[in-house]
Order: C-alpha cells, then structure tokens, then sequence
C-alpha cells in the first residue's frame, strides 16, 4: 500500500468526467511535448483541435504542465488506462489522433517515431495497419530512423562537424599564434624597458661617478693645500726652532765667552785675524802665548827659506813666501799680546 | 538504437573524463568508431542523451504494461531498451486502492465525528464539575 499523496494527474483523473480522455490526452501531449520546432501556443492549439470531441471536462494546461514535466508515472498510469478501456475503433481513433499530433507534415522526430511505435503497441494495432495509417495520415512513409548511436548517422546529418572542428583547431591554433606573438611582444617591450632601466641606471652612476670623482679631486687638492700648509708650517717650525737654536747657541756662545773672559781676566774676544793668524801657526783659538812662541819657533825652522838654498828658485820663493805668512801672523799674535 | 552507455558500462551521467577512458579501453572496434563519434563530441551527446532518455522511458513502460514482446519491437535496434517485464503494481490498481482507503479513512472520520462529539461534551461536564467540587473542598478546608 504506497503512502504516496495523490499526484496532480490523479487529481485531474478524479475530477474528470472521462477518465479515459484524459488519459489519451495525457499521451498526446506527450507525443506533442517531444516535438521540437513549435512553440507552446502552437502545442496548445494542436490538443484543443485534435481533442474537440473528448467529454474530459477540465482545462488542457495541467495536462501539458505534466508532460512537460515528463512526469513517467502518470503516464504510466495514463497507458494504463488506456490498455484496459479503449475499444478497437476508439484505438484506432487514438492511433491517427497521435499521428496527427506527432507529425502532420511528415516530418517525424526520432523519439516520436518510438512513441508511435509503443503507442501502437499499447493500443494492438499492428506494425502493418501502422505504417498503412501513417501513409494515408500524411503522406509519407513511416521509415526508421537513422541510428543516433552509429558514426555513419552523424556522418550523414552532421557532415560539416568535421570542417567545423578544423576551423575550431584552426582559430585556436591562430588564437595561440597570436597569445605567443603578443607574448614575443611583450618580452620584447620588457626587454627594450630593461635596457632602457639599465641605460639610465648606467647614466646616473656615471654621473655620480663623476661627482664622486669631482670631490674626489677636491679631497686630494684640500688634502695637498693642507699638505702644503702642514709642510710651510712644519718649516716655519723648523726655521723657528732653527732660529731659536741659533739664538740659543748664540746666547750659549755669548754665556761661554762671558765665562771665558771673566776666567781668563782681561782677555779679548777673538777676532777673525787672530783665528787666521792662529790657523796659520797650526793653533787653535784661545792658545795662550807662550803655545803661540813655541809654535812660531817651529813653524819658522820647518819654513825658513834657507833649509830649501839647495833647491830651485821656485821652491825657495814658495818657503820664504810661507816664512813670511809665519813671521807677519807672529807678529800680529805677539803684538795683540802686547797691547792686551 | 543501441544503448551505448549500457556496452561501454557507464552511467548515463558519466562525465567526459569517463567516457573518453572507457572509449580508450574498449576492445571492439566498431563500438569504440562509434562511442567516440557519439559520446565524445558534446553535441552529438547532447541528442544522443535526450533521445536515450525518451527510450529508456518507453523500455521501462513497456516492461511494466507486460508489452516487452510486441510485434513493434521485433528484430529492432531499440532492442537494448527492452527490459525484463517488471511485476511491480500497476499504477491504475494503486490509484484505486489509494482512493478506497481515502474512502474509508473518510467514513471512519464521519462515524467518529457523532459519537466522539458526544462524548467531548460529556468529558467537559465532568471536568467542570470536578473543578468545582475541588474548589469547595478547599474552601471548607481553610475556613
């Protein structure tokens, strides 16, 4: 016992006054349902015509709500019924109504061919009286249908599928030409843009070279006036300290003398005759005076002109010329002394 | 007809994936021309299936209306849509049962609708009295 509520076609079949119209009715909107090149309004027209005579009572657009819904029970249910209650003249009349419907200008679509044929099935007309009617009804054979499931089928009523799937591989082969060749462009373009980056990053590196360079230079010039200066100064330095020196030598020297005449008594400073006249004797300054009187004494044997009468005139004029150098440089020191 | 999705054994509503791997593996030569000419193009497949879809509704009618041996289907290429006969309920029986029992669920309805009005009122009067009969005990009780 099923628990299933009542379905809309249930419903329909209660509420009509001819449950077997209905029924049929349910079947032609099937068959009317699998055709494909008319519109709704057409299929509408189509029943009201084919169904002028039925006693069902009730509005048509359920009925084709329920094919379109291809509901399989109630038609299941709707063949039921008219297995069981059509009389062989009313099936007839079913037969050549469904006919109608399914293609009244001989153009019959594969799966109306099969209901057709389960129709007539239902209905116990045999295949003969089928195509016999099917002849009349509309004028043309009642042929099998092509194959759908075999190549030859598409083959035959598809012919340009396979140009069209040559020109589909053709416009996408092209469609990948192209994406390469606007990838080769954009490379391209990216590469330009790289060489462009670079060129400028090159420029503005040479030029910060430059300047680097520039300071550089300006560094070193700084670097060698400070060099120059440092020099100048450390020579100033150096001539102050030389001068510092010098009058510090000076100072000493002064200091010395100081001493040195303070020690020796009345005693002169030096001058530069009696340094030569000293020199002269083989003295050094500051020789006291009886060094000056042995010195002369020696200088004079050493030199006198008579130690050389054996030898040349010239050797004699060079030793009396020196003996006189002596005796004048004596002279000078033994006067000094004498005055001092 | 043949069904194609019933000898390469797939779903009806295998995905392409599917298909083309069981065209790969199919061993006869003519199914795999023909499953690849039908199955693997989608438009083809598209008009295959619609028509597929109808047939298969007609297989399963005729199995359940006994009609699997008509003369209409002999030595047919539709032959792979007929169905062994299918013994469950017919649908015009089950109807009938349906409304039968809506019947008698109605009549009980309408039987219990007498009786059951009466003894509704009478629980009502016995339920106020006893209301009633406990509130003065209460008041006797507290007074």
């Amino acid at each position: 016992m099923s628990t299933a509520r009542f379905s809309p076609f249930e419903l329909l079949l209660l509420n009509s006054r001819s449950q077997v119209d209905t029924a049929i009715l349910l079947l032609l909107a099937w068959v009317l349902v699998q055709r494909q090149h008319i519109s709704e309004g057409q299929r509408r027209r189509r029943l009201a015509q084919v169904s002028a005579h039925f006693r069902h009572g009730h509005e048509l657009g359920p009925v084709m709500q329920i094919a379109h819904q291809q509901d399989m029970q109630a038609i299941q249910l709707a063949a039921e019924i008219v297995h069981r209650e059509c009389s062989p003249t009313r099936s007839m009349k079913v037969i050549q109504q469904a006919i109608v419907v399914a293609g009244d200008n001989g153009n019959l679509c594969h799966a109306n061919h099969y209901i057709l044929h389960f129709l007539a099935d239902l209905l116990n007309i045999t295949p003969d009286t089928l195509t016999t009617l099917y002849k009349e009804l509309t004028g043309t054979h009642l042929e099998a249908p092509g194959d759908m499931s075999t190549q030859a089928y598409w083959r035959q009523y598809d012919p340009h599928h396979d140009e069209r799937q040559a020109q589909q591989q053709a416009a996408a082969e092209k469609a990948r030409a192209d994406a390469a060749a606007t990838a080769q462009q954009r490379e391209h373009e990216r590469q330009e843009r790289r060489a462009e980056k670079q060129r400028k990053r090159q420029e503005r590196a040479d030029r910060k070279a430059e300047v680097r360079a520039q300071r550089e230079k300006a560094k070193q010039e700084k670097a060698r006036q400070a060099q120059t200066r440092r020099e100048q100064k450390r020579q100033e330095n150096a001539q102050r300290k030389k001068a510092h020196q010098e009058n510090a030598r000076q100072e000493q020297y002064r200091k010395d003398q100081h001493q040195h005449s303070r020690q020796e008594g009345a005693r002169q400073a030096p001058t530069d005759r009696t340094a030569r006249a000293l020199a002269v004797l083989g003295l050094r300054p500051g020789a006291s005076h009886s060094e000056i009187r042995r010195a002369y004494r020696k200088m004079a044997q050493l030199h006198h002109p008579d130690r050389f009468f054996s030898q040349s005139d010239q050797q004699i004029a060079l030793a009396s010329a020196r003996f006189q150098r002596i005796k004048n440089a004596y002279d000078y020191l033994s006067q000094r002394g004498e005055r001092s | 007809m043949r069904d194609l999705y019933q000898r390469l054994d797939l779903p009806p509503d295998a995905n392409q994936q599917a298909i083309a791997k069981a065209i790969e593996h199919c061993q006869h030569n003519t199914l795999k021309q023909d499953a690849a000419a039908v199955l693997g193009i989608p438009e083809h497949r598209l008009a295959y299936d619609q028509l597929h879809a109808t047939l298969s509704d007609i297989g399963q009618l005729r199995s359940r209306l006994g009609l699997t041996h008509g003369a209409h289907w002999q030595g047919s290429v539709a032959n792979d849509f007929s169905l062994p006969p299918d013994q469950t309920r017919s649908c015009q029986d089950d109807l009938a049962e349906r409304i039968s029992r809506a019947a008698m669920l109605y009549n009980r309805w309408q039987r219990f609708r007498v009786s059951g009005l009466l003894v509704a009122t009478l629980l009502t009067v016995a339920g106020m009295s006893l209301a009633a009969g406990l509130a003065w005990a209460m008041r006797l009780a507290s007074a």
